[in-house]
């Protein structure tokens, strides 16, 4: 039972984190009908500018302050990265063939790590200590502060979005474009904007999940955001991709199931690359 | 044109085989690596390119080819020609077999689908699944084959088989692009609807394409695997489909935007060597530039002899 309950605290944490990042996808393809395949990237630099604005800017000081400060920093940063994404990558390509918008989305997955890669080196990096190491014990099964913040913090950001996609009128817009584009023009709504809208949302919501990746599982690569990104993609899929209740149901069940396969039978199926492996390794095939 | 087509390929061919006159070794090793993902990335284009079926697998029957290759030289003591045609057969009835359930999906269902398949393949060969696949390590031991009069260097053999398998493929390609076979799936991927309306049975050519796809490159898996003389499970993982996917698309899909695409992704990086570091970055901003500013392709493909007056629009109807 002890083994239960603590597969199931650390389940829902992962799951969590997974809902997170799958909403940046499954936002995304509900209006743009687009597999945005550099958005693991953007969670994989998430991590990496938090870790920049925490020694760089920040001093690399730990109070409430600088938690709230590197959140919502990277929050910007990324959200303008994703910006610029759709600008430069997709936009030209709206009108295009879908292999094409695909071809683009999976080039700027490329420049985006390898991006990661070249200003931060290859090697894995430490995410720091932004919040105290607490323990508690309850009933057997151990939770940590990190676990509690990054549940309470998910399950805030998922119901202020379920809210804000439900009840505002910028919301009814979101949901009228991903049904049809064009009759949603017809009633006056700028599609357009609605798609920068997706991404500044999507982004921010994946940011946090990187940085909650960070603060969760310490060791930070450039070449992450392929591994979070498919385990987000697969929860955005499970709950039906283009639906946004779905993709957090998608998450928290992929994290229950990864915990419990963990827990249970054993780890060594769930991963889904091993952490040697190197997608897109810069270290030269021809060699040796 | 069709002279000169011939010519061309003629030429390519007379030139990649005098290669091993003035080349060293390591240049000879990246000409083979050229050759092998060169016919990995040709029959990508037979799923991806020519029936339109968006297939982000390949690497698995490419590594199912290798594997069945290197399993059975390296522990049955298999010659290394003789397990050729089982590489090619293996893969090809796991492609069929892998179609047939996921093969009325359309677009990005079949995208993800297919990257599934790929993902559960490099984790059963991680896992080390019956005791044969020799895990995370993969297989080691692989016997170099020496063509006759080349024995003292099995690099030059290496080469020519290589060139001689993507000769094959050539010669493949092509009566598939004069045959019946070719002109269904070029209608497949127009439009399958009316494809099926004109009497053309999509399922089975679909399943058809899947099938020729994978036993192409398993036979490429092969090569592979003497090349190396060891396999691996992450040569094959999801990022390699990833690379010979953007490879047909930015090529535009015919061979010589395919056999380009291979030159600047695995050749281009080993004549650079300084800015190897670089390779994918510049890569992924050439793959969105190249899908900006031609969105079919950097050598786009045509279809048959139709005159060009009776084409409304570019080529494919697009």
């Amino acid at each position: 039972m002890d083994i239960f309950l603590q597969q199931l605290v650390n389940g829902l944490t992962i799951g969590s984190m997974f809902a997170l990042i799958a909403l940046g996808y499954t936002m995304v393809y509900g209006v743009m009908k687009l597999i945005n395949f550099a958005h693991g990237d953007l969670v994989a630099a998430s991590a990496f500018v938090g870790l920049m604005i925490y020694t760089n800017v920040l001093g690399g000081s730990i109070s409430l302050f600088s938690v709230i400060a590197v959140f919502l920093l990277t929050a910007v940063v990324i959200a303008i990265v994703g910006v610029l994404l759709e600008r430069i990558a997709y936009r030209p390509l709206r009108s295009a063939p879908r292999l094409s918008a695909v071809v683009s989305a999976l080039g700027a997955s490329m420049v985006i790590q390898n991006g990661i890669m070249l200003l931060w080196g290859p090697q894995m990096r430490i995410f720091p200590d932004l919040l105290p190491q607490v323990y508690w014990e309850v009933g057997g099964v151990i939770i940590s502060l990190i676990q509690v913040i990054i549940m309470l913090l998910s399950f805030i950001l998922m119901t202020g979005l379920y809210f804000f996609i439900e009840k505002t009128k910028m919301g009814t817009a979101i949901r009228a474009s991903s049904i049809d584009q064009d009759a949603a023009r017809l009633m006056g709504i700028n599609v357009d904007n609605i798609i920068v809208l997706i991404f500044i949302i999507g982004t921010s919501l994946g940011a946090v999940g990187g940085i909650f990746v960070g603060l969760y599982y310490r060791g930070i690569t450039f070449n992450m955001g392929w591994q979070y990104g498919l385990y987000a993609f697969v929860a955005a899929i499970m709950g039906g991709i283009g639906n946004i209740p779905g993709a957090m149901i998608g998450g928290m069940l992929l994290g229950l199931f990864n915990a419990f396969i963990a827990g249970y039978v054993s780890s060594t199926w769930f991963y889904l690359y091993s952490p040697h492996c190197h997608p897109y390794c810069p270290t030269n095939r021809y060699s040796g | 044109m069709k002279k000169k087509q011939i010519l061309l390929y003629t030429a390519f061919f007379l030139i990649m085989a005098l290669l091993p006159l003035v080349a060293n070794s390591k240049w000879l090793a990246v000409g083979t690596t050229f050759l092998i993902f060169s016919v990995v990335a040709l029959s990508q284009d037979i799923v991806l390119g020519k029936a339109g079926m968006f297939n982000m697998g390949q690497a698995l029957f490419f590594g199912l080819g290798a594997y069945t290759t290197a399993i059975l030289n390296a522990k049955f003591n298999w010659p290394l020609l003789a397990t050729m045609p089982l590489a090619i057969l293996v893969p090809a009835l796991f492609g069929i077999l892998l179609a047939g359930p996921i093969i009325h999906l359309r677009g990005d269902y079949l995208l993800v689908t297919t990257i599934g398949f790929n993902i559960v393949f490099v984790q059963v060969l991680q896992n080390n699944l019956g005791g044969i696949t020799g895990g995370p390590n993969g297989i080691f031991g692989v016997e170099s084959l020496s063509l006759p009069g080349l024995a003292d260097s099995p690099q030059t053999s290496a080469f020519y088989l290589s060139l001689i398998v993507l000769l094959i493929t050539f010669v493949l390609m092509h009566n598939l692009e004069k045959s019946k076979a070719g002109r269904a799936l070029h209608y497949l991927r127009e439009d399958d609807l009316a494809a099926g309306a004109i009497g053309i049975n999509t399922r089975v050519y679909k399943i058809f394409s899947f099938g020729l796809g994978a036993g192409m490159a398993g036979m490429a898996g092969t090569i592979y695997a003497n090349q190396y003389s060891a396999v691996s499970p992450e040569a094959f993982d999801f990022v390699q489909s990833v690379l010979f996917f953007s490879i047909v698309i930015v090529g535009g899909s015919s061979i010589p935007g395919i056999l380009l695409g291979v030159f600047l992704m695995f050749v281009l990086p080993e004549i650079f060597r300084d800015f190897a570091t670089w390779r994918y970055f510049i890569f992924g901003i050439a793959m969105i530039m190249t899908m900006i500013l031609r969105p079919r392709g950097l050598w786009p493909a045509s279809f048959g002899n139709i005159p060009k007056e009776l084409i409304r629009g570019d080529q494919n109807g697009r």
